[in-house]
This record gives C-alpha cells, sequence and structure tokens, in this order.
C-alpha cells in the first residue's frame, strides 16, 4: 500500500526487477539493509527507502522477504512450525543470508 | 531438516559471484573516493548497497586484507593531513600556559581559549566517530569474515587507535613538541582549578572531552583499567588535587578555625562528588574523594582535633554542630574515630580531673568557722549549710559537677555523635578513668555521701519523678566506680546512721534506692543493706512487744520509762564506725546507767532471752537518744518573768545518763569531769564530746563549766545550769559530728584498713571456690579466674591475691603442685 511512508514500509528490489514492499520493522532484522536504512548515516537508500539489491534474484528475495515476516511473526513464541524451504532454493538462501547478514 | 525432503537436486546456485573477476584497483577507488565523500558529510549521494556489494566482493575474492590495510592507511592519511591541521589550528599560546605563569594571560583568557580547544576537539572526535561507524558498516562484511578470522581488531577499533596516535598523540607544535593529549589534560585540569577558584566553566564540554579520553584505549588489548582517561588524565588529576588540597589544608589550618575548616571540608567533599558527576567519570569519585579526605581530614586531624579552636574549645563552648563536623569527617576516614576519641577522653579526663582537684582543694581548705552544734531545730534550719561541714560540700559539689559533665557528654554524644557506639564506650572508660583515678580515691564516699545528703534533706518535696532521677544519677556515677565493695562500706556506714537517728525521710526511697542498687550491682551487694532494713522491722516489732509486756505485768509505776529498741545483727551493721573508732569491740568498758534505766535495761533483756535463747544483746549506748523532761527551778529571769519552765529535751544515751546524775545533786553542788567519768564509765572521747554540747553550746547550755571554755578538760568542774532559757518547749541538744560527713584522714585510714582485711577474705573465697571445681590450675589461669569472678565487687591488686594464695597454702587449702613447668596449684579436699 502506501509506499510512500518511508517510515513503515521499505521496497526492496531484486537484481531482476521484482519489488517487495516490506515493513522497515521487519526489513531491519537483516543488519545490510538496517545499516543502510539508518538515518544518522543519510545514505541514498535511506532517502530513497529503496534498497536496490543486485545480487539476489526475485525468487530468491521473496523467500527472503518470507523469512522476515515469519521470524517476526514468531520471534516471541515457542513452537515455532518449521518454513518451508524448497531444497532447490537452499544454495541461493544461504548466500542471500550471508550477504544480508541476517 | 531440509534434507529430509531430498526429491529435488539441490542445485548450485545459478549465477554465483565466483565467476565473475573484479579489478581491485577500481574498486578501491571508488570505495576510497566514497569514504571522502563520507568524511566530507556528503553521504546522500552514495548508495549503500553498493558500497556493501564492493567490499563484500572484495573480502569474498579474499582481498580481505589488502582491503582493511587499504583502509587503514587512508584513514591515517585523513587523519594527519586534514583533522590534525584542524586541530592544530586552534593551538593559541594561552593555552599552554600555566596557572602559576605570570605572563598576562588572565583566567579569562584562558578560559576562552581552553573552550575553543574543546570544542575543535569534540567536533573532531565526532566527526570521527560518525564516519568510522558509517565506513564501518560498509565494511561491515570485512569485519565479519576477514577481521573475525584473522583476529584483527574491527576496523572501528583500529580508526579509534588511529585517532588517539595521529591526533592525540601528535605534537602540539614543532617547537615544543608537547602531545595534544597532554595539552588536553593540562587544559582540563586549569579550568577545573578555574572552578574550585569560584569561576564558571562550560562542563558539558569538558565532559565529551573527558568521554572521549575514557572512549580510547591506551593500547591496543583494550583492557579496562587501560583507557587514556584512567592512565593518562585521571592520575594528573588526582596528583594535581592531592597538590591543591594539601596546600589548601596548610592555609585554612593557619589562617581559619576549626569549625570552618570542618565546613569547607565538607563543601569541597560535595563538590567533588559533584564535579565527578557533570564534569569527570563517576569512577573517579571514590578516588577523588580519597584524595580530599586523605588530605584534608586524614592527614590533617590530628592538628584539627589540636587546634586551638579544635575539639576542647567545641566541647567548652557547646558547639554541637561544629563536633558534628569533626565527628563525620573523622568516620569518613577512620571508623575508629581514634583521634576524636582521644581527644574527647582527654577533654573528660583533664574536667574530671580539675572536679577532682576542685574537690580536693576545697575539702583541704582551712575550716573557715568551726562548726557549730547541731543545736535546735530552729538553728539548723536557718543553717542547713553549716550542719555539713566544708568537706562534705565539697563532697556533694563533687557529685554534682561529675554528673554535670555526664549530662554534658551525653548530650554531645546524643546530638554531635549520632550515637555512636564506640564513642559511648570510650566515654564511659573516660569518665571511669578519672572517677577511679589513684590520685583521688574518695569518689565511693563522695557518691555515698551525696545519696545521705538527698535521703536526709534534698528529697524532701520532691515529687515521685525527680526523686527517681536522683536516685539514677547517683546510680550513674555507680556504674563507673570500680570499687564497689568500698562504696558498699560507706552506704552501709552512712545508711545505718540514717536509720538509727531517724534521719532519712522517707523509707520508701531508702527502698527504692535499695532495689535501684540490687538491679544495678546484684543480689549479694544489697544483701546486707536489705537485712538492716529487716533489723529495722523486727525492732520495731520487738519494742511494742516489750511495751506490752510490761504493761502486761501490771506494773503501774507512774514513773516508768519508755524504752524503744533497735536489736541489730553485728554482722550486718557497720557499728564500730559509728562509734569512736579507738574501741574494740571486746574492750568496750561498760557505761554504768542509772539504776532506773539499769532496771528497765534487765527487763528487756529478760524479754528478749525469753524470746531468743542463747542471743547475747551488746548495749549501745553512744548511738541512742532520750526524750526527758526537765523542770528548771523558779529563777528570776532578765526579762523579769518568774516562773517554773519545763522542757522536753532531746539528748543522746550518754547525755542522759549525765544529766540523770544531777538529779540527785543539791543545786549548788558540782561534779568535775572525773567524777562524771567515774560514775558513769563512758568513754572518754564521748564523754567529752556529750559534754560540749550540754555544757558549751550556747543554745543547749543545760550545764554550766567552770571554767568556761570551749574545750572540755579533765579538770573542769560542771553546775546544773538552773536559769537555763530555752525559746521552745522542746530541745534537742545535738552531740558533735553526729552527722554524716567526710572522714578524716585517720578514719579513712582506717576504713581502707578494713576494706582490704575484707578484701583480703572475698579473694580467699574465690580462690577456693576456684580450686574446689578445677582441683588443678596454673598459677596464671587462677589469678585470671579470680580477677574475672571479683570484677563486680573491686579490682583486686594481683599482689594481694598472691598474698592470699600463699596463706592459703600454708592453711593447707591448696599444695604446689611438683615437677610441672608452670607453677601450679592444687586443691586439697
Amino acid at each position: 500500500m502506501a509506499t510512500i511512508n518511508l517510515t513503515e514500509f521499505v521496497t526492496l528490489e531484486s537484481s531482476d526487477g521484482f519489488e517487495f514492499k516490506v515493513l522497515r520493522s521487519a526489513a531491519c532484522l537483516a543488519g545490510t539493509i538496517k545499516k543502510a536504512l539508518d538515518p544518522s548515516y543519510g545514505f541514498r537508500e535511506e532517502s530513497e527507502g529503496r534498497i536496490k539489491l543486485a545480487t539476489i534474484n526475485g525468487v530468491t528475495l521473496e523467500k527472503v522477504c518470507e523469512y522476515l515476516y515469519y521470524h517476526q511473526k514468531h520471534a516471541e513464541a515457542k513452537d515455532v512450525p518449521d518454513m518451508e524451504i524448497p531444497p532447490e532454493l537452499c544454495l541461493e538462501l544461504l548466500i542471500a543470508a550471508d550477504y544480508l547478514d541476517i | 531438516m531440509i534434507a529430509g525432503r531430498g526429491r529435488q537436486r539441490i542445485r548450485p546456485p545459478r549465477r554465483g559471484l565466483h565467476g565473475d573477476e573484479i579489478d581491485f584497483e577500481n574498486t578501491w577507488s571508488t570505495i576510497a573516493s566514497a569514504f571522502r565523500e563520507i568524511h566530507t558529510k556528503n553521504a546522500s549521494r552514495l548508495s549503500y548497497e553498493e558500497l556493501y556489494r564492493h567490499a563484500y566482493k572484495v573480502v569474498l575474492k579474499k582481498k580481505g586484507e589488502e582491503l582493511y590495510k587499504r583502509v587503514c592507511d587512508f584513514e591515517h592519511e585523513w587523519l594527519s593531513s586534514e583533522v590534525r591541521s584542524a586541530i592544530q589550528a586552534l593551538f593559541s599560546p594561552n593555552l599552554s600556559a600555566g596557572t602559576q605563569s605570570l605572563g598576562g594571560t588572565t583566567a579569562n583568557e584562558r578560559r576562552v581559549a581552553g573552550e575553543k580547544f574543546f570544542k575543535g576537539l569534540k567536533q573532531a572526535w565526532g566527526d570521527h566517530q560518525i564516519c568510522m561507524s558509517m565506513l564501518a558498516d560498509v565494511l561491515m562484511y570485512m569485519d565479519r569474515v576477514y577481521c573475525h578470522d584473522h583476529r584483527r581488531p574491527s576496523i572501528y577499533t583500529a580508526a579509534m587507535v588511529l585517532f588517539r596516535d595521529d591526533i592525540l598523540h601528535a605534537p602540539t607544535s614543532d617547537v615544543d613538541g608537547k602531545e595534544v593529549l597532554r595539552l588536553l589534560n593540562h587544559v582540563i585540569l586549569d579550568q577545573i582549578q578555574m572552578e574550585r577558584d569560584g569561576d564558571v566553566i562550560d562542563k558539558h564540554l569538558i565532559k565529551s572531552c573527558v568521554h572521549m579520553l575514557d572512549s580510547l584505549y591506551q593500547d591496543e588489548d583494550e583492557a579496562e583499567d587501560q583507557r587514556l582517561y584512567n592512565t593518562s588524565f585521571e592520575a594528573a588529576y588526582l596528583e594535581t588535587s592531592r597538590e591543591f588540597y594539601r596546600q589548601e589544608a596548610d592555609f585554612l589550618l593557619r589562617d581559619s578555625d576549626a569549625g570552618a575548616y570542618c565546613r569547607h571540608t565538607r563543601r569541597r567533599l560535595y563538590e567533588e562528588e559533584e564535579r565527578c558527576r557533570s564534569t569527570l567519570l563517576d569512577v573517579t569519585q571514590p578516588k577523588i574523594q580519597q584524595v580530599v579526605e586523605d588530605e584534608l581530614i586524614k592527614n590533617r586531624i590530628h592538628e584539627l582535633v589540636e587546634m586551638e579552636s579544635g575539639v576542647r574549645f567545641m566541647i567548652d563552648n557547646d558547639r554541637l554542630d561544629e563536633l558534628n563536623l569533626i565527628y563525620d569527617l573523622n568516620s569518613r576516614v577512620d571508623d575508629k574515630k581514634a583521634e576524636l576519641m582521644r581527644a574527647i577522653q582527654k577533654r573528660i579526663v583533664e574536667l574530671g580531673t580539675d572536679i577532682n582537684n576542685a574537690a580536693i582543694a576545697a575539702s583541704q581548705a582551712p575550716v573557715s568557722a568551726p562548726m557549730p552544734l547541731e543545736a535546735g531545730d530552729k538553728v539548723k534550719a536557718q543553717m542547713p549549710e553549716k550542719s555539713l561541714n566544708q568537706q562534705t560540700v565539697a563532697a556533694i559539689r563533687w557529685v554534682e559537677d561529675v554528673l554535670q559533665l555526664k549530662d554534658k557528654f551525653d548530650k554531645i554524644w546524643e546530638v554531635s555523635f549520632q550515637q555512636d557506639q564506640p564513642l559511648q564506650t570510650a566515654l564511659t572508660r573516660s569518665f571511669a578513668d578519672f572517677i577511679n583515678s589513684p590520685a583521688f580515691p574518695r569518689s565511693s564516699e563522695y557518691i555515698s555521701l551525696f545519696i545521705d545528703e538527698n535521703m536526709k534533706k534534698g528529697i524532701k518535696g520532691k515529687t515521685e519523678m525527680e526523686v527517681d532521677a536522683v536516685l539514677e544519677k547517683a546510680i550513674i556515677l555507680l556504674r563507673y566506680v570500680q570499687d564497689k565493695d568500698l562504696f558498699e562500706r560507706y552506704y552501709k556506714k552512712h545508711l545505718c546512721r540514717r536509720l538509727l537517728m531517724n534521719k532519712s525521710i522517707s523509707n520508701d526511697v531508702e527502698k527504692a534506692m535499695i532495689s535501684k542498687m540490687k538491679i544495678e550491682l546484684g543480689n549479694n551487694f544489697t544483701l546486707k543493706l536489705e537485712s538492716m532494713f529487716k533489723d529495722m522491722t523486727i525492732s520495731e516489732e520487738l519494742t511494742s512487744g516489750f511495751k506490752k509486756h510490761v504493761e502486761g505485768l501490771g506494773d503501774k509505776d507512774p514513773k516508768r520509762i519508755e524504752l524503744a529498741i533497735n536489736v541489730l545483727t553485728s554482722m550486718t551493721w557497720p557499728l564500730e564506725t559509728m562509734g569512736s573508732g579507738d574501741d574494740a569491740e571486746g574492750s568496750r568498758p561498760r557505761c554504768i546507767y542509772p539504776t532506773a534505766i539499769e532496771r528497765i535495761k534487765r527487763g528487756f533483756e529478760k524479754y528478749y532471752n525469753e524470746k531468743h535463747s542463747g542471743r547475747q544483746l551488746t548495749w549501745l549506748g553512744n548511738m541512742g537518744s532520750a526524750d526527758i523532761k526537765a523542770v528548771f527551778p523558779k529563777v528570776p529571769q532578765k526579762d523579769g518573768s518568774f516562773k517554773e519552765r519545763r522542757h522536753d529535751l532531746n539528748v543522746s544515751t550518754y547525755g542522759m545518763v549525765i544529766l540523770l546524775l544531777f538529779n540527785d545533786l543539791p543545786a549548788d553542788q558540782h561534779l568535775t569531769f572525773e567524777e562524771i567519768q567515774a560514775q558513769t564509765n563512758i568513754p572518754k572521747t564521748d564523754l567529752i564530746r556529750n559534754l560540749q554540747s550540754l555544757a558549751v553550746a550556747p543554745k543547749t547550755r543545760i550545764l554550766i563549766k567552770d571554767p568556761m571554755s570551749k574545750d572540755v578538760k579533765s579538770t573542769d568542774r560542771f553546775f546544773f545550769n538552773e536559769g537555763f532559757i530555752g525559746r521552745f518547749v522542746k530541745i534537742k541538744v545535738g552531740v558533735v559530728s553526729s552527722g554524716n560527713k567526710v572522714e578524716s584522714d585517720r578514719e579513712r585510714r582506717e576504713t581502707e584498713k578494713k576494706n582490704d582485711d575484707s578484701r583480703g577474705f572475698c579473694i580467699e573465697a574465690a580462690v577456693v571456690r576456684i580450686m574446689k571445681q578445677r582441683k588443678e590450675l596454673s598459677h596464671q589461669a587462677l589469678i585470671i579466674e579470680t580477677l574475672n569472678q571479683l570484677v563486680g565487687q573491686f579490682k583486686p591488686e594481683v599482689n594481694m591475691i598472691k598474698k592470699k594464695i600463699e596463706s592459703l597454702i600454708e592453711r593447707e587449702y591448696l599444695e604446689r603442685v611438683e615437677g610441672v613447668k608452670i607453677d601450679s596449684y592444687r586443691y586439697l579436699a
């Protein structure tokens, strides 16, 4: 919805042009995203509210976003159901996680 | 968990980063230019993700080390060219000017220059911190992978180290080679000094510089105690503070009084605490407090206490607030408050000794007027003071002074010393010290006299509460007295007089006193005192019993003499102290009573023996009194009246015996002293005293002495004074020195000797008790136990104990154990 509202949602853009609008609080789980958006530094990403992730493709990024929400949702709960991860995405997800410092 | 669903093959990433060869130099130049932008605060044009991706790739390509090095070099370059010059631009000669230099720089100029310097430094530090955290974020992947794996400090830390080396350790100028860091310390200290001198400084600014020092470390390890703040600034700060306060203490001790010194010290302590909070760091607080306490209190407390306006002055002038300050200060540096305690104790002993000396001086002052005889109630009422001699006044004065002193120090203790327990003990000890001081052996006697005086007069017309307070005071003093047995002896003597002569105002008060002593000193102490009261009660019963008995005999003799008698148990009553001291019990000459008296005496002896067989009664004529109805014949008076006069004379028993002699004598006949003595067999000293009161004292001159003089000599002749005039019907003929007063030296030696004797028995008894229980004991242990047992009664001399042990060995209660190293004794059953 309101992509303009920088404080609430941020846009993550994949290498192949997909855009994901994510809750800022969820996105900031990823260290890299968090720092890119840090208001005290004032990088370009911060002013645009958009981060282009040139190393991650759309499929992977979707899964990453899913995980970010999944994590936020279950942050406090105990018996957490496993998240479904297609095996073929495993390696790419690992690399993305490393890159994003999740 | 993923493997479990392994129907599909895990594919390698479709488009890894591995294949892409990157040009390190190109990438680095991109990064470096971006860093420059960051340093110049143009970050908004940069994409974080892009920079991150570059660094990420470089690290993935195992070029981490080189990247790390390049970044360090870059920062080094930046700091030493751009930042350092900016800082160096702030230096001015005013900055480094010391406080002592006279070179025309005012404090204000220095302060302005200092604040400028602080601001520049703070700015540079703040910028550096922000830039470096941005850099560190961009290089996050390097920190995570390269630095972690190769155990390098994170790039942020490395950059902080660079800041320290390139900026703080840089020389301020090429000439004097002083480091910026030292200059910074110097300026901070200078500013703090200004604040101490009363200037206002920018605490916040200094605090930020202090924070900078706090977050930098002396070396690479980043050990907690190696912060620049601790290693460089704090040490200097403490050192200069120490110097400052040392000088200030010198100055204050010289120029102001102790109270002001205390207040000043307290303010300084508070200021330093406040300074640590607002300007420096809290960790310094205990340290600087220690410094101030050391310099202003610990090293000076002695001088402070001894100052002219020190503790002594405060005590003498009731400066409770200042004493409280001293107490507060002293307790900061010394849990035991040794200095204060010492001073207080010294002052108590001084004051106490003054009181002692005053009492001794007063008691030794020549008696200005000879003691008037206790002649007539009226006279006594008119001059109550005269009935006490000077010594007694001194004694009572002494007690009151001591009590006053005690009140004073109690108040000080309560108000100024926060009821500190050890100090109370010290106070008690000091009081005990001077009360028991060997230079002043009369405290027991004086206390007993004080009670005596109050029992006889002092409590007249007082409420129960007031009386109780008086008794309580006496008990307080008694608590300090070591030789309780001596006190008991005096008290018994005084009580004895009060009881027998009916001088005590209230029996209830007497009993209250006894029970107070019982609480304080234990049952043993009051046992004999109580039995004295019991004797009195039994005697009353006996008297009334005898009266009935006589009436029952039907002997209706109109001239019958009523007899009131006190039968006293000889062990419990200190009878020997009552009479003239020289008469030993056995050799006391029997007084010859007139026949009428003798008869009734016999009658009572018979009556008493019927009740209690086997008891021997010894009549103590020197202690009794008699009421005589005397008729003086019609003799022309000076005022012209001519009539018969009747008087009820209250005289001592001996006085009665003497007067009865004149009953049978024709009016113009006389008796010589020797004749009286021969007919009555009254001991000479008693006789002299009685004759003095009957013939010399002006108001009770029932006999006429020839020749008329004050002294009674054995050749004197006595006539019955037919022309005796008394203004009252009832006349009390007092006997010289019948009141309780301070003993003469001879009496006192005697009392002490008796006391020593009874102590001897106590010691022997204690030794035997101990040995009976222990069977065998070493000499040392026996002495200690004996001392312990007797501590409630008195403090025996070790020599005396030794002597008593010897004597017990001689009498075969004990024997020495042969063949052991330490002297030991064995109990022989």
